[in-house]
């Protein structure tokens, strides 16, 4: 016994001298790296001054418009997540095939002319068309794929879920080819409306408008409705949720239905912005959303929210700010690393995001 | 026949046997308590009863039917609604989303109101704290919750999992009051308690469990006086 405690104080003495490890070294200069790229990029590019006001517009207001398409994809994630404890990471194929679906009747209504003479109208029934895709495969995913491992502890339903992406994307490649095929680009997407004396394009104030509804819809849902109390509740405790007499199966479909919803909106919102569609496009802003929802807290939906635009804003607005104040040129095609680095810092520094649980945290 | 029969169920965790052949029963209207030491399987059993744990062997009756491979929130529709060990509210939730959890296979919105009323009738506390996120309460306060949100499944059966642990004495005796007024209400209860002095003093019928086993049975009263039980858990 007096060895065990002489040794369990011999260990703090120790690891007092060696106090930084070669790992704090390294997150240390992570962070002092990325405060220097951010403040030096920041006050460069405003001694600068490339860029106007009008510009710094279209960035934040681009951000936005991504951002809020993140919000919605990490929705999914995020929901899913709370109830099954499960990071689904076939979501952003999931994006897809409602974007894919929602192609075939835009390029349809194009041809008819139908896009261009009643714009509302066709961009509803898009919207029903890959809506309904991306819920039913969800839901369909959920019961063919993850409910067989739902008692599997460990990592196999992730790997799982890492299967069902792939099965999706290569389905869609065979399915539909490997080719990028060009959203239609309606003239009227092309006009620009006033904002504050600047001029924004209208598909951008429509993608922000569809997905803000969407989530004030959701939010309502989740917060006022018996299946949406469900769903909390079987997020907090699902075996107590079960003893109450929940359904924790019909609560599953019902998140998984939603988050699908949520994803085939945001499937035709991304294609409308960046007008193509192919079968590899989901896998790209799917990480990218589910940074986001960690980022805000994984479990949360107002974190998923708030961190989807958060993160549309950074990369939009960062490559300009940061980047080119320290001299890279062609900053916009570092978006994407502005993106990532701002996951794994998250990752790193704060796991449980602005407004939520851990994620190493598992229930009992 | 008697309202619930717990006929000889063994459950195991893994390889180990938690619940060596445990049976007994609960008539109507009857406070009925499983009494016992850390680990005996008093929660064990509870929650096998629940459909939450699946007994190898043996059989759990309702009302003579058989509940095994019946899973949980069906359990609870039949009328067994639980309040859990160390009470697992629904902490981000309201109270009223609690009670509304509670309630929730029950189609019948009228008659929920008039529980909640009840509820609130039983639980002043409660009334005043509707709105309040659950988690914010006090460990009182969060034992009526859990109360409340089962009795609004209108239970046959109500299984309470250690409702005076962690309350202070005067919640403690509090908790032992409510559980008397609800039974006298005509809800019949089946009590799992470490506290076995309450526990006997208001139980109309005892088992006293011992590492998977009950080992002793008699009325609540007759437990209380005991030589064997007081040496054992009296003190």
């Amino acid at each position: 016994m007096t060895d065990v405690a002489a040794s369990r104080g011999f260990i703090p003495k120790l690891s007092t001298l060696s106090r930084f490890t070669f790992v704090d070294v390294v997150l240390w200069a992570l962070r002092i790296g990325v405060i220097i790229v951010v403040i030096g990029g920041t006050i460069g590019t405003l001694i600068k001054a490339r860029y106007g006001a009008a510009q710094w517009f279209d960035f934040l207001v681009f951000g936005v418009t991504i951002g809020s398409v993140y919000a919605l994809v990490a929705l999914g994630y995020t929901m899913v997540y709370g109830v099954l404890r499960l990071i689904n990471f076939a979501h952003g194929d999931i994006m897809m095939t409602g974007a894919f679906s929602g192609y075939f009747v835009a390029s349809s209504f194009a041809e008819s002319g139908f896009l261009d003479t009643n714009p509302f109208l066709a961009m509803l029934g898009i919207l029903a068309v890959a809506v309904t895709t991306s819920t039913v495969i969800a839901v369909l995913t959920e019961r063919l794929a993850y409910r067989p491992f739902r008692r599997v502890r460990g990592l196999a339903p992730l790997i799982c879920a890492i299967g069902v992406s792939f099965f999706l994307e290569q389905t869609f490649r065979g399915a539909f080819g490997s080719g990028v095929r060009a959203y239609p680009d309606p003239k009227w997407q092309k006009n620009t409306l006033d904002v504050f004396g600047f001029s924004v394009p209208l598909v951008e104030v429509l993608v922000v408008a569809a997905a803000l509804i969407s989530m004030l819809v959701l939010y309502v849902i989740v917060q006022r409705t018996r299946m949406g109390t469900a769903m909390r509740a079987v997020s907090e405790d699902s075996d107590t949720a079960a003893m109450m007499g929940i359904d924790v199966n019909k609560v599953v479909v019902f998140t998984f239905a939603l988050g699908g919803a949520m994803a085939g909106i945001a499937g035709v919102c991304y294609a409308f912005v960046f007008k193509q569609v192919y079968f590899f496009m989901g896998f790209t802003p799917g990480i990218k959303a589910f940074g986001a929802a960690v980022l805000g807290g994984i479990g949360s939906v107002p974190g998923a929210m708030l961190g989807g635009l958060f993160l549309g804003i950074v990369e939009s607005v960062g490559p300009a700010l940061f980047l080119d104040g320290i001299g890279i040129t062609a900053p916009y095609q570092l978006r994407d690393l502005i993106a990532f680095t701002l996951l794994i810092m998250v990752l790193i520094f704060r796991p449980y995001g602005i407004m939520g649980e851990r994620m190493a945290k598992k229930r009992a | 026949m008697a309202l619930l029969e717990v006929d000889a169920i063994h459950v195991f965790y893994d390889n180990i046997e938690a619940l060596k052949g445990v049976s007994f029963s609960v008539d109507t209207k009857q406070i009925v308590t499983l009494v016992g030491a850390n680990g005996a399987g008093k929660t064990t059993t509870l929650r096998a009863i629940s459909g939450v744990l699946h007994p190898r062997g043996g059989d759990i009756r309702l009302d003579g039917e058989s509940l095994s491979g019946v899973a949980p929130h069906e359990i609870a529709a039949l009328g067994l609604m639980q309040v859990p060990e160390g009470r697992r509210i629904f902490a981000r939730l309201t109270v009223d989303e609690n009670l509304a959890m509670g309630a929730f296979r029950r189609r019948d919105r009228q008659a929920v109101a008039e529980d909640k009323e009840r509820m609130f009738t039983l639980f002043p506390r409660l009334r005043e704290r509707q709105k309040q996120v659950a988690g914010t309460l006090s460990g009182g306060e969060q034992q009526m919750v859990a109360t409340a949100r089962a009795l609004m499944g209108r239970p046959r059966v109500l299984l309470m999992d250690e409702p005076s642990m962690g309350l202070s004495p005067v919640m403690v005796e509090n908790v032992f009051e409510t559980i008397r007024a609800i039974n006298e209400q005509g809800v019949t209860i089946l009590l799992v308690e470490q506290n076995a002095l309450l526990a006997l003093s208001i139980a109309d019928y005892a088992y006293v469990m011992e590492s998977g086993r009950i080992v002793l049975t008699g009325r609540g009263k007759d437990l209380l006086d005991d030589e064997k039980v007081q040496r054992a858990y009296l003190g």
